[in-house]
């Protein structure tokens, strides 16, 4: 073959870059690629409904799409804001596009549980939105979920490298990460009503207070977020607060000692803001007015921060979940202790690496989890007449157990494809790996579940003690079987 | 440094974790046309290297420059002339294989006629045809990686990063994406590989940045490129198909 030789190519032209001696050369390989041209037409379902704009326009803007012209074309880009909506659209419509049975149950499982345990037991978890501290204490209901799930919500979802390569703007990182931090304030406000709702009462002055407890940590967190990110990648020295979180050795804490800190504030000010709209002065559209307004002035501080935080700090995010090297002796996973023991062998197996696993993986939550059951206890016996401290005790520690049960959850949610293919490989079967998980998530609830029956009991409550044990139970059940149906095939 | 015409250009980068320094000033260009290789063994760098190329990874010092422009500063610019296939690609599970290259058209700003072409010439030659309705979740891991190659090349980057891109290929499409690849450095694109098939390497790339261990390297060319190419080897590392 006399063809040119391409410039390129490095290749002994005697063989492919696979190292057969083929007429495969450098210069022929080009009619060996696929055709220039499409021999095929592609399955018009794939195309009929074009998501992202159509072959020749872009509908959603009524201009059409220019191409790069240059390799390093700086030129602006076309509203991907709305394109990266019609993406979450798209990616929430998949359960109904392509219903599947687990996923259905792993969402609506937990959802379900946790609308029901807010109904059932309405009158106790319900405050009392007519005095100052039911109003203080609706709004922190609000605000620390907020405040705690910005910072996954803002900088680590899981095509955030994705989207960066793609060249997308920050600005439109921020705008759609926003709107899911939103989303997620509403919902929590508005689920935080079912009490109301169930009880009958007016859920009006309830959900003014949510809701402004909501967008005003909303708004704070975009901007506190926002300068921990940037903070955490400035090179400046850490403040005194975070060298004393990592107590002057742990380094890598003490760097992301603004992260740890940023959820106060705005949780501080949701609580404030329900104050505020809880409160008799003004009118409450007036409240509500201001508490919006000064919300959204917030807002494009948020966006400038997140614009000066992202394009460091992302990549950085990553290495923040970095973890020292477990002891390589493997001591850590120990065969049939406690109450593992009566179980079959290979259900302790699973256990013990379930257990060790979350352990590790999420280590919030069990670290989370003792000071709130010994807190709980502690009032129960102090207090444990009063209706508002069991109240208050029961909504803590329900809230705890359905955080580890999301970390159940979220251990399933991990494994999709990996480590199921792994336990049938050694031979597990269904039920063993579920009892393996449940004596996991069993292990893990019983850290809030004994000290609060312990504390009933020590009352001479020994009922109340029991339906917490049986709580423990009911919750490690629900949340086991929510895991493996979220780890799917 | 900031010659927008080098595809690539790392200075002084340095990268350490907890563990030790993995990049210790590592400087090198990579130019239109060129395919340069990453070897090296595993926990050696290569994909910290590529990672912080990418902007996947925050280098504790040092530059980075992709057709002139910072990752870290200029994503945009950077991204327009970049295109790349990371060893472990990220696919929307919710999406078709057809939504998520239009996507990925879509927010590139590349025209929908010309994009749509390219997309269906691209799934041709890597042997998607016909799975253009399949959701990402249920493609295996081949056809994965190749919805990703196509995704990375949609756009006609200048400066295409393959981290073990070619895994998991069925040969007739490895040979298929070499051949696309040489056909894209004819035009001035340029390629930085990181594989384990030496062979391959050694065979068709046109240099190699060799990091033998954590925080050391050293740039292979001219006579020493040559040399390592007549037996490419790890150093350090046996090659059991050369014993």
């Amino acid at each position: 073959m006399a063809a040119a030789k391409n410039p390129c190519c490095n290749t002994d032209f005697t063989r492919d870059g696979f190292g057969r001696t083929e007429d495969v050369r450098c210069e022929a390989l080009q009619p060996v690629s696929a055709p220039q041209q499409p021999s095929y037409t592609l399955r018009r379902s794939a195309w009929r409904r074009p998501l992202f704009g159509d072959a020749r326009r872009a509908p959603y803007l009524g201009r059409p799409f220019r191409r790069i012209t240059g390799p390093a074309s700086t030129r602006p880009r076309t509203e991907p804001v709305h394109l990266l909506l019609r993406l979450e659209l798209r990616r929430l419509a998949d359960a109904f596009r392509h219903p599947r049975p687990a996923a259905w149950l792993a969402v609506v499982l937990p959802v379900a549980l946790a609308a029901g345990a807010l109904w059932t037991a309405a009158d106790s978890v319900r405050p009392d939105v007519s005095t100052g501290d039911g109003v203080v204490l609706l709004g922190l209901l609000v605000a620390v979920p907020v405040g705690i799930q910005a910072y996954p919500i803002l900088f680590r979802p899981a095509d955030d490298a994705f989207l960066r390569r793609l060249g997308i703007s920050t600005d439109a990182l921020f705008g759609v990460r926003a709107l899911r931090l939103l989303a997620f304030a509403v919902a929590l406000s508005l689920g935080l009503m079912l009490p109301y709702v169930a009880t009958g009462e007016n859920a009006g002055r309830p959900l003014a207070v949510a809701l402004a407890a909501g967008v005003a940590t909303w708004a704070a967190s975009l901007v506190a977020q926002g300068r921990a990110a940037a903070d955490t990648v400035s090179g400046r020295k850490p403040s005194l607060m975070s060298q004393a979180l990592g107590q002057g050795y742990d380094y890598e804490l003490i760097a992301a000692g603004p992260l740890v800190y940023a959820p106060i504030w705005p949780a501080v000010a949701g609580a404030a803001a329900a104050g505020f709209a809880g409160s008799g002065v003004w009118p409450m559209p007036l409240r509500l007015a201001l508490i919006l307004a000064g919300s959204a002035a917030l807002v494009p501080l948020g966006a400038r921060a997140f614009a000066r935080a992202l394009p460091r700090f992302a990549p950085h995010a990553g290495e923040l979940a970095y973890a020292p090297p477990p002891d390589a002796s493997g001591g850590e996973l120990v065969l049939g202790r406690g109450i593992a023991s009566v179980l079959p062998r290979r259900a302790q197996a699973v256990r013990a690496r379930d257990a060790v696993v979350i352990g590790r993986r999420y280590r919030w939550a069990s670290r989370l989890a003792w000071p709130v059951a010994v807190v709980g206890a502690l009032a129960v016996l102090r207090a444990g007449g009063s209706p508002g401290v069991r109240a208050w005790v029961t909504l803590a520690c329900g809230a705890m157990l359905a955080a580890q049960a999301a970390a159940i959850v979220a251990l399933g949610r991990s494994e999709r494809g990996r480590t199921r293919w792994t336990d049938r490989t050694a031979g597990i079967r269904p039920a063993a790996r579920f009892a393996g998980r449940w004596a996991a998530a069993f292990g893990l609830v019983l850290i809030v579940a004994m000290p609060m029956a312990a504390g009933w009991w020590i009352r001479g409550d020994g009922g109340a003690g029991w339906a917490w044990i049986a709580a423990a139970g009911v919750t490690a059940l629900a949340a086991a079987g929510s895991s493996l149906a979220a780890a799917g095939r | 440094m900031t010659d927008p015409a080098l595809p690539l250009a790392v200075r002084g980068l340095r990268k350490k974790y907890r563990r030790g320094v993995v990049l210790s000033d590592v400087s090198f260009d990579v130019h239109p046309g060129e395919a340069v290789a990453l070897v090296g063994p595993n926990g050696a760098g290569k994909s910290t290297l590529i990672g912080c190329v990418t902007a996947d990874r925050l280098p504790d010092r040092g530059e980075v420059r992709i057709c002139g422009a910072d990752p870290f500063r200029e994503m945009a610019a950077a991204a327009a002339c970049l295109g790349y296939v990371p060893e472990q690609p990220f696919l929307y599970p919710e999406l078709s294989v057809a939504e998520l290259l239009r996507f990925v058209a879509a927010a590139r700003g590349l025209d929908g006629a010309e994009s749509s072409a390219e997309t269906a010439r691209l799934l041709a030659l890597l042997g998607l045809a016909g799975a253009e309705g399949t959701l990402c979740r249920e493609l295996s891991q081949g056809m994965g990686r190749k919805t990703a190659i196509a995704a990375a090349l949609l756009h006609q980057p200048r400066m295409i990063v393959l981290d073990e891109a070619l895994n998991g290929l069925d040969r007739t499409s490895a040979e298929r994406l070499v051949a696309e690849l040489d056909a894209r450095r004819a035009r001035g694109a340029a390629v930085l590989i990181s594989s384990h098939d030496l062979d391959f390497l050694a065979r068709w790339c046109t240099r190699a940045l060799h990091l033998p261990a954590p925080g050391s390297w050293r740039a292979l060319e001219g006579g020493a490129w040559e040399a390592w190419r007549r037996a490419p080897t790890l150093v350090g590392v046996s090659d059991p198909r050369k014993s």
